[in-house]
């Protein structure tokens, strides 16, 4: 055989690759945003990791691939999230494991390295949010703990960076010398049983320590793994399994406990011991009494509700008046720039290329951009809300009034989450344990109004409402979307997701200062996406919708004709006024928007609200941009004035209000959708959210409009 | 339909004339209106009216004056309460170990109220107490030295999973961690949820011996807010009513 060979280049760099496992809020994600200089999304509340990701560097020669993991307390599978960290865990093949531990909760954060060590990985204990223990006076022996563990030990304060480089060389050491770790012993019981259950297991393959952990699991009667040993070859397998179930049964008739408790009891005595011989000093300060000292106001029986209110109003409150200043400037920035691209051709000239860039890319994507600083408050309000340790509160504040709607007080995360966009909202319903509550959740999540209808609300409130009413009444739009997500949370779960209400257990994490750091980062990644939607998805359809609007255009108008035929007679003004309006009418968008105006005529709508809404399913914000487009195209005398004022002389209040409810309540865009059936599974709830939303917004826009006319 | 509007208006007494025919007939062809009134210990002139209802109801047939049988359909009325009576006095006597009188008594008070439904399940529940020694050999047997049932026995050992959780009998029964003030602190003794949330419990280090602070409750008093070795958790009512827990005295 001869055949071709190519040289293989010498590989001289080695990859190792290395898993952050911990706890929920351990500070996983800070370590791995500092060893690979990501930008992963943290945040003081558990749950906020919910996919697997990976990072990689380069350091001493060597490549590391790492992994970010979703916290989990225990290698005992519960919420979706958790479970993709323990199968990762358990079947990942990583060369090391770093355990993510919260140096202030050491008890139930080392369970979880106890059972790691169990499975016969290779560990790096990583004492986490060693300033915090360090101000309390925690002090810890770390000589002792190492040679007690026989693994490597390093402190670190993640969110700032120190000791990661410490970490980084623990990790290389230890992916270098794969020592026979010493097996983890959980008392003279627990080793006979286990002794007896591994005897049936010899033929396994894989790690020896791994099989302690099969042992163990097979004694809980954990079905994934029994099923694992009925699927191997020979009958050593089922074996394995009737001795685990005699020890299980020797274990519970001689300690009077069931073996979920007596295990668990095993890991925490292992804990406690190794604690008593490392712990140098205990702390000396209660390391939370300020942050206690601030629940007693914030989470206070009475005022917690209240204040959860008041804060958010102040949110908006914010986004509105601050973000109104330097919005005025991007907007006089834009006029000035569409007024000097003008200036290229002659007055009165016709060019398609003008037209597109004046009103077409300015009208459009302009008119998108100029709410940036909006978003950018409203995002620095939600990211001081994750940051501070503030959202845990609001879940176990709201968790009364959840349930009663069939959710779940952690559905308000992601709820609060979807208030920025809600892609990120629906993933986050991961941490929801029970799937019924999950899919509640992530069908009614469009209605919290995402940061991309923002640039709506900025639009249409001042139009149609006095400068003292805008603050409120977006706060009353935000509190409607959480209102009617409930009622229709309700209505699903008494119809299509009946069933058992979920446990709820949630840990408080302390309050702690966010970091300028954090929050820039936050604010800039944002608005990098968003001016990045702004240029690309946005620029392209705006681009499209001006198209539509522009063409085709009449040759001939009627105006004309009738002038002609000495039907009517009009100022020139008011001819130029007709023509326009004719061709606007004439163009695909205008045809199309009236082929559906009959559809939305009772809504209160025109024909340009109906074409803007289209394109909105794309993206919220193109609903902006075509209204900018289709005003700007309708414009004919020099002196143009703003779209609000045109919004306010062309509609009325009503349609105002009208309008802003359907655009709330309505069709979640493409996206949301597509990730909807992603984590749901199936394209029936995806579309049961978008035929849903859309018939509830109809019917809630055609009750307002038409009760209001009534009224008024 | 007329079945049950006429089951409802057998009055107990009526129930009872109907057993007791059948009883009789059980040992001779026919019930003599004097034999029933002494198994009664009533009155002959009472029976009368009452055997006089029967009939007219079609439950029980005159077969001269004095001399009565049961109808097909008195039949199956009189068998359905006398198997109940059977069970029921089974039950007191046997299982609860109650003296035969009272246990006669009981049933003779309880077999009229039940519905069909709720009687159906009893009786099956009496079978597989008395009979299913496969899954509970020895089962009666401790249920009788256990403390819930004999006051002088000694504290059980075992960890006893109450499926009530703690509601049976929330007067002097065992607090939990929702039973709280908040300031107060306690141990943890038991806990009592299951299947997985059990699991998510001890996970979070709330086991037997553990200490428990109660911080705070919710505007609407739950969740619970508790605090548990420098960690704050936040339980629902039915996750802090699964946590039995000791207060110091
Ligand atoms: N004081 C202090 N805070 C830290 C430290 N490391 C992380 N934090 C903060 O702790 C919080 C949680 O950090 P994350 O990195 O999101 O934690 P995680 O383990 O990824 O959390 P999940 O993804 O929810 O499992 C954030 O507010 C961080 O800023 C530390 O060493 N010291
Ligand atoms: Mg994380």
């Amino acid at each position: 055989m001869s055949q071709l060979r190519l040289p293989i280049p010498e590989v001289t760099i080695r990859t190792i690759r290395v898993a952050l496992a911990g706890n929920p809020n351990s500070g996983k994600t800070s370590i791995f945003n500092s060893l690979t200089g990501a930008h992963q999304h943290v945040g003081n509340y558990p749950g906020v990791t919910v996919e697997k990701r990976w990072g990689g560097f380069t350091a001493k020669g060597t490549d590391f691939n790492v992994q970010d993991l979703p916290g989990t307390y225990s290698l005992t599978s519960f919420s979706p999230e958790e479970r993709i960290a323990q199968n990762e865990l358990l079947d990942g093949g990583h060369d090391v494991v770093v355990v993510v531990v919260d140096s202030m909760s050491l008890k139930r954060s080392l369970v979880l390295l106890a059972q790691v060590m169990q499975t016969g990985a290779n560990p790096v204990l990583c004492l986490n949010m060693s300033d915090e223990a360090e101000r309390t006076g925690l002090r810890l022996d770390l000589g002792q703990m190492r040679k007690l563990l026989g693994i490597p030990i390093v402190q670190t304060v993640g969110h700032r960076g120190i000791g990661v480089d410490r970490l980084v060389d623990a990790v290389h050491a230890a992916a270098d010398s794969p020592v026979r770790r010493p097996r983890l012993v959980l008392g003279e019981r627990m080793e006979k049983a286990i002794g007896a259950i591994r005897g049936h297991m010899e033929p396994m393959h894989g790690a020896a320590g791994g099989r302690d952990w099969v042992a163990t699991k097979l004694m809980m009667g954990e079905e994934e793994f029994v099923q694992r040993m009925q699927g191997v070859e020979g009958d050593w397998g089922g074996a394995a399994i009737e001795e685990a179930q005699r020890q299980r049964k020797w274990i519970e008739s001689s300690t009077g406990q069931d073996v979920a408790l007596f295990v668990t009891e095993r890991y925490f005595g292992f804990v406690d011991g190794l604690l008593r011989e490392v712990v140098r000093e205990v702390p000396r300060k209660d390391a939370r009494a300020v942050s206690d000292a601030v629940d007693k106001i914030l989470v206070h029986r009475a005022l917690g509700l209240p204040i959860f209110a008041a804060l958010m109003y102040l949110i908006f409150w914010v986004t509105f008046t601050l973000g109104a200043i330097p919005m005025d400037w991007i907007d006089a920035g834009f006029g000035w720039l569409g007024e000097a691209i003008t200036g290229f051709w002659p007055e009165g000239s016709e060019s398609p290329l003008e037209s597109l860039l004046v009103d077409g890319v300015i009208g459009g994507v302009g008119g998108v951009i100029i709410f940036l600083p909006n978003i950018l408050l409203l995002f620095i309000g939600l990211a001081l809300l994750e940051d501070t340790g503030y959202m845990a509160r609001a879940a176990f504040l709201m968790d009364r009034i959840m349930h009663r709607f069939g959710l779940h007080g952690k559905s308000f995360v992601p709820m609060m989450t979807g208030f920025g966009c809600s892609i990120p909202g629906i993933m986050a319903t991961r941490t929801l344990e029970n799937e019924r509550d999950r899919l509640t959740t992530m069908l009614v999540l469009p209605l919290m109004s995402c940061g991309a209808r923002l640039p709506i609300w900025m639009l249409l409130i001042p139009a149609f409402f006095a400068p003292v009413w805008r603050a409120p009444v977006l706060w009353l739009i935000y509190a409607f979307g959480i209102a009617l997500a409930l009622v229709l949370a309700l209505v699903l779960r008494r119809s299509v997701l009946k069933g058992e209400d979920a446990p709820f257990v949630m840990e408080l994490p302390p309050y702690r200062v966010p970091t300028a750091r954090a929050v820039l980062m936050k604010m800039g990644e944002r608005s990098w996406l968003y001016l990045r939607k702004a240029g690309t998805i946005i620029l392209g359809i705006s681009i499209l919708m001006w198209a539509a609007t522009a063409y085709p255009s009449r040759a001939e108008y009627d105006v004309d004709a009738q002038i002609a035929s000495g039907a009517i007679t009009l100022s020139d003004e008011e001819i130029e006024n007709a023509r326009t309006a004719e061709d606007l009418r004439f163009s695909i968008a205008g045809r199309v928007g009236r082929t559906i105006e009959p559809l939305i005529a009772p809504l209160g709508f025109d024909w340009k609200m109906g074409t803007a809404m289209i394109g909105a399913f794309a993206a919220k914000e193109v609903f902006v941009a075509q209204m900018g487009i289709v005003y700007a195209m309708g414009e004919t005398d020099e002196e143009s004035q703003g779209l609000r004022e045109t919004l306010a002389r062309d509609y009325s209040p009503l349609t105002g209000v009208s309008l802003m409810l359907f655009l709330l309540i309505s069709s979640p865009c493409m996206a949301t959708l597509a990730v909807t059936r992603r984590e749901a599974g199936s394209w029936r709830w995806a579309w049961l959210q978008f035929g849903g939303l859309t018939a509830v917004a109809y019917l809630i826009s055609l009750v307002v409009y038409q009760v209001g006319s009534l009224l008024i | 339909m007329t079945q049950q509007v006429e089951q409802r208006n057998l009055t107990s007494a009526l129930e009872d004339y109907l057993e007791t025919i059948y009883q009789l007939l059980q040992e001779q062809p026919i019930a003599r209106v004097r034999d029933i009134a002494k198994a009664r210990d009533v009155k002959a002139g009472s029976v009368s009216p009452a055997l006089k209802r029967l009939a007219d109801m079609g439950l029980v047939k005159y077969l001269r004056r004095e001399y009565v049988t049961l109808t097909p359909e008195g039949e199956e009325q009189a068998r359905r309460v006398y198997s109940r009576h059977r069970v029921l006095t089974r039950f007191f006597e046997s299982i609860l170990k109650m003296p035969s009188e009272e246990a006669e008594r009981d049933a003779c008070a309880m077999e009229h109220c039940l519905s069909d439904e709720g009687m159906d399940r009893l009786v099956r529940l009496i079978e597989f107490l008395g009979a299913c020694t496969s899954c509970a050999p020895d089962f009666l047997d401790r249920f009788h030295r256990c403390p819930l049932m004999n006051d002088d026995a000694p504290p059980c050992p075992d960890e006893c999973d109450s499926m009530w959780g703690s509601t049976i009998s929330d007067s002097g029964g065992p607090m939990s961690i929702f039973d709280l003030t908040p300031g107060d602190h306690a141990r943890v003794s038991q806990v009592n949820a299951r299947g997985a949330i059990r699991q998510r419990l001890l996970d979070m280090g709330i086991l037997p011996q553990a200490k428990v602070e109660l911080e705070r409750v919710a505007p609407a008093g739950e969740p619970v807010w508790i605090k548990l070795d420098g960690t704050q958790l936040a339980l629902r009512r039915q996750e802090a009513e699964a946590v039995l827990v000791d207060m110091p005295t």
